[in-house]
């Protein structure tokens, strides 16, 4: 069936089966790969996108549900933000094989548009649902405060 | 002395990466997300048996459904490894691309292609399969060395020359040195322990890759993940008799590694096969579940006797390493070498008898995985050691830095074939520091906990070497090379085979380029290379922080100066120039000291090079380093044991490297974050666990039921410090090392010493998980 929705800020409409996954379409029917396929089985994070603003992982979405609806990828946020993220990520060396960045830059995104000040605890929480290899985490929990506290500064 | 970053202009400064924008935004692409029109979709097809011999298969559904199918009828059949670091004459080779003897469930045994994901799916399902026979698995080492266990192999190659295998012993290698009976005669404390380690599973976030592209002119393009462009084309060139010229393997960004495709991967062959025959380009993407079948960790069985005088001094040291090491030899025969090395490397044992044997059993093969044995090695060195202190009454400190292997002693880089003296040495420097920031002397034996929740402080200390160069050619291949380039405006093209795993290499090669050459690194073009225009490079693998880059500049620096005395021509002699980067310019300029009218800056150099005909400015070198130095580390953890539980916390660690000159100190903390994490995860979490009877893995690779840490399983921020020796290393570039494996190899000997100054329990078993401590707290003894 068609389905049409607005990916990172435009009009896309494609043919999806019914049983095809978010992640499969976005990746391979319109050639965005920001969201990364690694588990498969929603344990890790990679392919996190958000859904009318709410964070969903793609490889356990249904296309079909996004009819009608918004999809933003690490490659659609704001780019007042993606800004922010990228230089906060750059400088505090949270990006090391890059494999999982965009799922932590979506969940980062989300945190920041949605709070000021954020505490460590906080950013660690929110961040779970994201695994990292490399990073052991620290620089990227270090990125989040550092861009919150830019934000905050404003 | 001045520190580093006032005696640099680019070494020693944080200097972001270039890479990072794009990963962050998702627009980097890795080979997963590289795709061709025309492109025919690869499934692989395995054995539903980890131990069989196959009379048939049947493929005509498959076949009638449109698909392409190779069995191994349709590959070449000769057993090859699928690693090439190792000389030819001690390459154990026991692998094909397909096989009718699968001896592990991720076997592969046939391959489809498809137009379409879907009917290469449904073709995959439909081959059947017809058993000459089945045999139960053999999942345990020491069964399958039994009398009563049927071969998994009977003939391998060694090199050209066909070996029996007996007892399912692929590899041996045994050692000894000195005088074995005198070290135990004067031994007045005699320990001997027996340690098992974890099967790891490398979790590297990209499965495994291939695409591989037909070109019109006869070419093959391959974009695959791989630590090796150079090894994968003359892999591919010597299982399929193609002439390297016709076969570009491209460098393309890898989502992790770990030493998990520091061989050439199965994928990879197979889609170049698929390829062949199907005569359209071909991607297989492995599924997470095919990519936990396809490579671990080793397993190995550490039984450790030591001695030592009343006054501390060792006298003998005895390890027998059996390793578990699945169904296929990737690098067994050098690991039991390297795993000596690591053994020798750590203390002065002075006598010493060492014996290794690597055992196949039907389980997924074992590879490198981070730390090539060390982790493992150093955890059970650095747990005996602190018991052999408790029963000396020393300080485990003491102990260690009385006998440690440090300045001037003889350091065994990769096994008895790789060795070379240590120049630089800050192990006593990062015990120091340690022992004040985790408060090592308010340090409570674990008679004095009580209540419920327990904390305990250890200490792990290790290495890793910085390559697996050498003074003499040995076993190892090592070298590398790389080309640089000026261009026409004074930028430059470095263009080099080595891999970035996302430590960071190849932004070291530019820094280090930079601060020859007075170029800023972002004007530093690391060009998307491929085989076909970058000399050999072995492998981006032991931590390898080669100079390749600085040589190429050094040789591009006197050419420079040949160029500036002919446009400045009163300087006659080119070695009375010097070169130095101008912050105001922000460019370099090529002066003669106290000559104020003999300055030019690089860009004129360039552009008139180019304006006069004189071509172009460039240097392509291929290097060897002639030293692997040890990279020291050393860690400090406090955690916290719920004695109800078992859960443990790693609530304070303070990390120390003596990686000689920091080159990008952001970069080197990140190592020893996620070394620090992934040694956690090693003591505490992780295995690969098989079902006895069917020889699969329980979670049959379902990473649900493989728990990694999450970003609440560290410890404050405020709590994790990371300490840098002030040292430099002779032989290296600005006097650096390499960190990636040495900042994870001292963890786990460094929790476990923890958990048992907790909990007054020592475990031998590897993970330390809560059911295990709560077993060993409730039966009050030792594990």
């Amino acid at each position: 069936m068609i389905i049409k929705f607005k990916l990172d800020g435009k009009e896309v409409s494609v043919d999806a089966e019914p049983n095809e996954l978010l992640l499969n379409v976005l990746r391979d029917k319109l050639g965005v790969k920001a969201p990364k396929y690694s588990c498969g089985i929603g344990e890790c994070g990679a392919c996190t996108v958000l859904l009318d603003g709410e964070p969903v992982l793609s490889c356990l979405t249904l296309a079909v549900d996004a009819n009608g609806k918004e999809v933003i990828t690490a490659a659609g946020i704001e780019e007042e933000y993606a800004a922010l993220i990228s230089k906060a990520f750059s400088e505090e060396g949270a990006v090391q094989c890059g494999y999982c960045s965009p799922g932590f830059a979506v969940m980062s995104y989300l945190l920041l548009r949605e709070k000021k000040n954020l505490s460590e605890e906080k950013v660690r929480e929110f961040l779970r649902g994201n695994l990292c290899r490399c990073t052991g985490y620290v620089n990227i929990i270090k990125a989040v405060l550092k861009a919150s506290e830019v934000m905050g500064g404003k | 002395m001045l520190n580093i970053a006032e005696r640099y202009s680019f070494i020693g400064k944080d200097i972001p990466r270039r890479d990072a924008d794009s990963k962050v935004r998702g627009l980097l692409e890795f080979s997963t997300d590289i795709s061709v029109p025309g492109m025919y979709y690869g499934r692989i097809v395995y054995s539903p048996h980890p131990f069989a011999d196959i009379e048939e298969i049947d493929t005509r559904e498959a076949e009638s459904m449109g698909a392409v199918v190779i069995t191994p009828k349709d590959v070449p059949s000769k057993p090859f490894n699928i690693r090439l670091v190792s000389v030819n004459e001690v390459t154990f080779k026991d692998w094909n691309i397909l096989t009718f003897s699968p001896r592990y469930l991720g076997d592969p045994v046939a391959a489809v292609a498809a137009p379409s994901e879907e009917l290469a799916q449904k073709a995959a399902e439909s081959i059947k399969f017809k058993f000459r026979k089945v045999y139960d698995p053999i999942l345990d080492a020491f069964e399958s060395m039994g009398s009563q266990s049927a071969p998994i192999r009977e003939k391998i190659l060694k090199g050209e020359e066909e070996i029996p295998v007996r007892r399912n012993v692929g590899a041996e290698l045994n050692y000894l040195e000195g005088d074995l009976e005198k070290g135990k005669r004067e031994a007045d404390v005699v320990i001997e322990r027996a340690f098992k380690t974890n099967r790891r599973y490398h979790f590297q976030l990209e499965p495994k890759t291939s695409l591989c592209v037909p070109e019109h002119d006869g070419r093959f393009s391959i974009y695959t993940t791989t630590q090796t462009i150079h090894n994968t084309r003359i892999l591919i060139g010597q299982v399929f008799g193609i002439p390297l010229s016709k076969i570009s393997v491209k460098r393309i960004p890898i989502g992790g590694s770990f030493g998990s495709s520091i061989q050439t991967n199965l994928v990879t062959l197979i889609s170049v096969a698929l390829c062949m025959k199907a005569k359209k380009p071909v991607k297989i993407s492995l599924t997470r579940e095919e990519d936990m079948y396809d490579h671990a960790d080793y397993e190995m069985h550490l039984k450790l006797r030591v001695g030592a005088r009343r006054s501390g001094e060792l006298t003998f040291g005895e390890l027998v390493n059996i390793m578990d090491i699945g169904a296929h030899q990737v690098q067994a025969y050098p690991l039991l070498g390297t795993a000596l090395g690591w053994f020798v490397s750590l203390y002065k044992w002075k006598n010493i008898k060492y014996e290794g044997k690597a055992v196949y059993t039907n389980k997924t093969p074992s590879c490198a995985f981070r730390g090539y044995g060390a982790p493992q090695i150093s955890w059970a060195v650095e747990s005996i050691m602190d018991e052999l202190a408790e029963e000396l009454g020393m300080d485990p400190l003491d102990l260690k830095l009385k006998n440690y292997v440090g300045l001037g002693d003889v350091f065994w880089g990769q096994g008895p074939t790789v060795r070379s003296v240590i120049r630089s040495d800050g192990v006593k420097e990062l015990v120091e520091k340690g022992k004040q920031l985790i408060g090592w002397d308010r340090r409570k034996p674990p008679s004095m906990k009580q209540g419920r929740y327990r904390t305990g402080i250890g200490f792990g200390r290790s290495f890793h070497t910085s390559g697996a160069g050498g003074p003499i050619s040995g076993e190892v291949i090592d070298y590398t090379g790389a080309t640089l380039k000026l261009n026409e405006d004074g930028t430059l093209d470095y263009i080099t085979a080595l891999q970035d795993h996302g430590g960071g290499t190849l932004e070291a090669h530019a820094k280090i380029i930079a601060e020859e050459l007075g170029v800023p690194p972002h004007l530093i073009n690391i060009v998307p290379s491929d085989t076909s225009v970058t000399p050999y490079d072995v492998c981006t693998h032991a931590s390898r922080g080669t100079y390749v880059g600085g040589e190429a500049a050094q040789i591009v620096k006197s050419k420079v100066f040949e160029a500036a005395t002919r446009i400045l021509p009163k300087a006659v002699n080119p070695e009375a120039f010097k070169l130095v980067y101008d912050e105001t310019l922000e460019q370099a300029v090529v002066y003669v000291e106290g000559m104020k009218d003999m300055r030019i800056t690089l860009s004129e150099i360039a552009r008139t090079s180019w304006q006069r005909n004189w071509g172009t400015i460039a240097a392509t070198v291929s290097y060897r380093a002639t030293s692997a130095p040890p990279t020291f580390t050393v860690f400090f953890v406090e955690v916290e044991v719920d004695t109800y539980t078992g859960n443990v916390k790693p609530k304070r660690v303070v990390a120390g490297a003596d990686l000689g000159t920091v080159i990008n100190p952001k970069l080197a903390e990140g190592q020893l974050h996620g070394g620090f994490v992934m040694g956690w995860s090693m003591a505490y979490l992780e295995d690969t666990i098989y079902d006895r009877r069917t020889g699969e893995l329980l979670n049959k690779g379902m990473v649900v039921d493989y728990k990694i840490p999450t970003s609440q399983d560290s410890p404050k921020l405020e709590d994790f410090k990371v300490i840098f020796a002030n040292t430099y290393e002779p032989t290296g570039p600005y006097g650096a090392k390499g960190l990636g494996e040495a900042a994870l190899n001292p963890v786990a000997g460094a929790v476990a010493n923890a958990i048992y100054n907790a909990v007054g329990v020592r475990f031998y078993t590897l993970p330390i998980t809560p059911e295990r401590i709560l077993e060993a707290i409730s039966g009050g003894g030792k594990q």
